[in-house]
């Protein structure tokens, strides 16, 4: 990883969705073992996914990642603290009117 | 959506209510097919990343007692069957529901649902990068929860003639971070304050049903009895470090109950028709919220807020107009304020605060 420079890596990836009444989940695990740091970005390529209602859908896909540089990972690491209240739920969304 | 279909708030099983969505599912395919409006929710929860190995080396030996009881407990899953739709889901008159409230629910609905959703996401990938079993265990229950609740929201959402979308899912997304210690205040405070915002709820409306505009309120006690488990966990978990709720930590403690607590405020204010439908003042129900809260977070924070003081309620009010003024105004105005709420929130967190012992056990049980 280079201080400035990013890099881009590609990992097979399964996209899981669950859209039922019990579940409404989705999740994306990476089958090579990548592993996402502070700042990096992914994304999964190819159409959107959605499962019809009732169903859960597994889907195997690629993904591409592009690694954060060592700065924009410290960056991250001391900055992302901030945005920490994003964690708290309030029942309503930021819009002060609708 | 005007077809004589059948209604899932008449569904009488768990398995005709998904039949029922499911035939409601195929005509909404084919009315998006012939391009009539459908509103589609996106979703849009955030990804983060920890300190895993901090994660990891968390050690519960000196809480085991407690944490085993409440592991078990969470395991037994108490609440499995309650997330079904039965009798009491009554029929919600969406068409004539008056519009401010409509549009004030449907918030409500999708940020509940989101909040859900990204919290079922950040669960599950601290349990996945873990290595801990008792912590990999307690996130993989989290995760089963909010993913239970979100599907509980989405249908009523359903109902309402709304679709989640999850294209997030292909977009590109940024992992942001987050020291663990955060998560834990943060997540801590929002999961006992949704405890406690709905629970007094449930008891408003068992006392004024007739203010019980939409049945989903009926659910409001098994499901804050899950907010609550949560709560604890965390609450074990910061026990299991005493330097978490000690020496400069109490400062960040005190910023994330001010915070928490505003923000609350703040939100709830911009929500005039939902209180009003409900019956509720939101300036009683702040106090309410917070006086449960407060007395929960006795049970491991150090210090809880003055909410009595004369400059509590004062700087709420002024934070909650700076906030609406900064909306429209532009400019200097817009700088303005910024800087009255900015200046509010100092007023708010300077309040000295009520100091007390901790006591030497965690647990509590819902008593509200």
């Amino acid at each position: 990883m280079g201080l400035l420079t990013r890099e881009v890596e590609h990992a097979p990836c399964t996209v899981e969705i669950s859209h039922k009444f019990e579940s409404l989940h989705a999740h994306v695990r990476f089958n090579n073992g990548a592993v996402i740091y502070p700042g990096d970005e992914v994304q999964v390529e190819g159409p959107e996914i959605m499962a019809p209602f009732g169903e859960v859908v597994s889907e195997d896909r690629q993904a591409t990642i592009i690694r954060a540089s060592k700065l924009e990972q410290l960056w991250t690491r001391l900055t992302g603290d901030f945005e920490v209240m994003e964690l708290c739920e309030f029942s309503f969304s930021e819009e002060v009117t609708l | 959506m005007n077809a004589p279909l059948k209604h899932t708030a008449d569904a009488t099983t768990v398995e005709e209510g998904l039949a029922i969505a499911e035939a409601q599912d195929k005509q909404y395919t084919s009315e998006m097919a012939t391009e009539t409006a459908m509103a589609n929710t996106l979703l849009t929860p955030r990804f983060y990343t920890t300190d895993f190995d901090e994660l990891d080396a968390i050690d519960v030996s000196s809480v085991r007692e407690d944490w085993d009881v409440l592991i078990a407990q969470m395991e037994a899953d108490p609440n499995k069957g309650h997330f079904k739709k039965n009798e009491d889901w009554d029929h919600v008159d969406w068409e004539n529901m008056e519009p401010e409230l409509k549009k004030e629910f449907i918030d409500f609905l999708i940020s509940s649902c989101t909040a859900e959703f990204s919290g079922c996401v950040l669960y599950k990938e601290m349990k996945r990068r873990g290595n801990n079993k008792d912590i990999t265990q307690l996130f993989q229950l989290m995760a089963r929860d909010e993913a239970r609740h979100a599907g509980f929201i989405n249908d009523a959402l359903r109902e309402a003639g709304l679709r989640v979308n999850l294209g997030f899912l292909t977009q590109k997304k940024k992992y942001t971070y987050f020291r663990p210690k955060f998560i834990y205040y943060a997540t801590y405070l929002s999961e006992k304050i949704g405890y406690a915002r709905y629970i007094t709820i449930f008891r408003h409306l068992e006392a004024h049903p007739e203010h019980r505009f939409h049945p989903i309120f009926k659910w409001f006690e098994e499901w804050c009895n899950d907010e609550f488990s949560h709560g604890e966990a965390f609450a074990l978990l910061m026990k299991t470090d005493p330097k978490l709720t000690s020496g400069i930590n109490v400062y960040w403690i005190k910023f994330f109950l001010t915070a928490v607590y505003a923000t609350m405020y703040v939100r709830d204010h911009q929500r005039p028709a939902f209180h009003k439908a409900l019956g509720v003042d939101p300036d009683w129900y702040a106090h309410e919220v917070f006086t449960k809260t407060s007395k929960m977070t006795e049970q491991i924070y150090p210090i809880t807020l003055d909410i009595e003081h004369p400059r509590w309620q004062r700087n709420l009010e002024k934070l909650q107009k700076a906030n609406v003024d900064m909306v429209d105004a532009k400019g200097l105005k817009k700088l303005g304020a910024q800087i009255r709420a900015g200046w509010a929130f100092v007023n708010l967190y300077t309040i000295p605060a009520k100091k007390h012992a901790v006591p030497a056990s965690v647990r509590l049980e819902p008593a509200y």
